[in-house]
């Protein structure tokens, strides 16, 4: 296998991880207020889960569209009349700085497990965190289509105000056909999103996936949304323009149509 | 130094590259692949598990005239398809190289729309199935070599 340029940056990432380098002074039980989830909509963020700590996330994506005539929309309440793409998500913390997890979405019935290493952290004089991130997926309960990807997610947080991310991800196997049939059969995206706090419990969220590089059917992934945190848990209500909640799912992006969808997430830290 | 869990999984992503299985997709002629021996071979020249027949069946100048015009006999196969205006529809070109839609080899065997005379084969079904048209649009999209 050729070794993309983008490839060998996220190995490289992913072979700095081998020098896992934090201090035990990080408290990782207490409140980020700029980073309170482990992921923004359907991107991951670099919050580090305690060793042995878990948390659990549901994703729930309307598939009924928010385009056309208002007073369809309505009559269908906003696309809650249509059935819905549901994920069901749960991580565990095995080491400081390493957690692992497995994502369950009701889209092609797709089994996701994932593990993401923190390798360096934001730290005055250094600003920038990196966590480098790897995941398997296959299709109808893990039988069919698999694809496994591997990237990085880099982030930087504004005192506790806001957090932004970048997170370039490369994804092999997107394309659901085999290679003979197609012109590409991995992706190369770039992640992008961020979070700002806007009172003590609100925060703004928003992202995108643009793919730069490979398989790229339909438009790219966006989202943005709303979210209220009470306690350890975190409501947020969102717009997307995909149903995409997995890594390969992003890759192949949302539909041609240019709709927008309604959905929420909710989850639940146990620490 | 520990090597981290993630670092292995990483590492076994990066070596293990996942594809689909072309058979799977080419149904009842599992050896169906985008060119244009295997094409001839598993398409043109036998039926296939489903029932459906051969093309040379009619389309061949051995004992007869061919059907429609189209001669899609071993040697001559090739010749009688590419760039060729059709029989049945002049305005139409049998294969365009690089243009599965306007292909009239592929709008015959899909049914669609707008062609003259019947969907192949002729004798109705069973048809091509999806996946078998689906790698015969992939051979002309690719620009309908001769291999
Ligand atoms: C039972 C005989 C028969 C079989 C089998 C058959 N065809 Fe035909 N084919 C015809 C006849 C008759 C015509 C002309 C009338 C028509 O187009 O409906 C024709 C026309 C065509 C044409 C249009 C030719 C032109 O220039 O207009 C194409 C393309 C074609 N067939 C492809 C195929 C392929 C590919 C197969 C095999 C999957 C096949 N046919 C199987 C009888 C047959």
């Amino acid at each position: 296998m050729k070794l993309t340029l983008p490839l060998r940056l996220v190995l490289t990432v992913a072979l700095l991880s081998l020098a896992g380098s934090a201090s035990a002074q990080d408290d990782d039980e207490k409140l980020k207020p700029a980073e309170p989830d482990f992921s923004l909509v359907s991107l991951p963020t670099s919050l580090r889960l305690p060793k042995f700590s878990s948390a659990f996330r549901v994703t729930h994506r309307f598939t009924g569209p928010l385009t056309g005539d208002f007073g369809d929309v309505v009559g269908n309440l906003f696309g809650l009349d249509s059935g819905a793409v549901i994920g069901l998500e749960y991580r565990f913390g095995i080491v400081k700085d390493g957690q692992v997890g497995i994502h369950r979405s009701s889209d092609n019935r797709t089994i996701e497990f994932f593990g993401q290493y923190g390798v360096m952290r934001q730290r005055p004089g250094r600003p920038i965190d990196i966590s480098a991130a790897v995941a398997i997926e296959g299709t109808n309960n893990f039988r069919d289509s698999y694809s496994p990807s591997l990237g990085a997610i880099l982030s930087h947080e504004v005192g506790d105000r806001a957090a932004f991310y970048v997170e370039p991800m490369w994804v092999n196997n997107s394309n659901p056909l085999p290679s003979a049939l197609a012109d590409h059969n991995d992706t190369f995206m770039l992640g992008i999103g961020g979070r700002v706090r806007i009172s003590s419990t609100v925060t703004l969220v928003a992202e995108t996936a643009p793919r730069l590089r490979g398989y790229k059917p339909g438009s790219h992934h966006g989202s943005f949304g709303i979210e209220k945190r009470a306690g350890g848990h975190l409501f947020q209500l969102n717009f997307s323009d995909s149903f995409g909640t997995t890594w390969a799912q992003l890759a192949r992006g949302g539909t041609s149509s240019h709709d927008w969808y309604l959905g929420f997430n909710l989850s639940r830290k146990f620490f | 130094m520990r090597i981290h869990i993630p670092v292995i999984v990483a590492a076994l992503a990066l070596f293990t590259a996942c594809d689909e299985n072309l058979s799977k997709i080419a149904g009842p002629s599992p050896n169906l692949e985008p060119t244009f021996a295997s094409i001839q071979r598993d398409i043109f020249e036998t039926a296939d598990s489903a029932g459906r027949v051969s093309c040379i069946g009619c389309h061949t100048s051995t004992g007869r005239n061919p059907s429609g015009g189209l001669n899609l006999n071993h040697d001559v196969a090739y010749e009688q398809l590419i760039n060729l205006a059709s029989r049945g529809k002049p305005s139409a070109v049998r294969v365009v190289p690089g243009d599965p839609d306007a292909s009239y080899l592929v709008q015959k065997l899909e049914g669609a729309a707008g062609i003259a005379g019947r969907r192949m084969p002729f004798g109705g079904a069973p048809f091509l199935t999806d996946g078998q048209i689906l790698i015969l649009r992939r051979w002309i999209a690719i620009g309908a070599p001769r291999n």
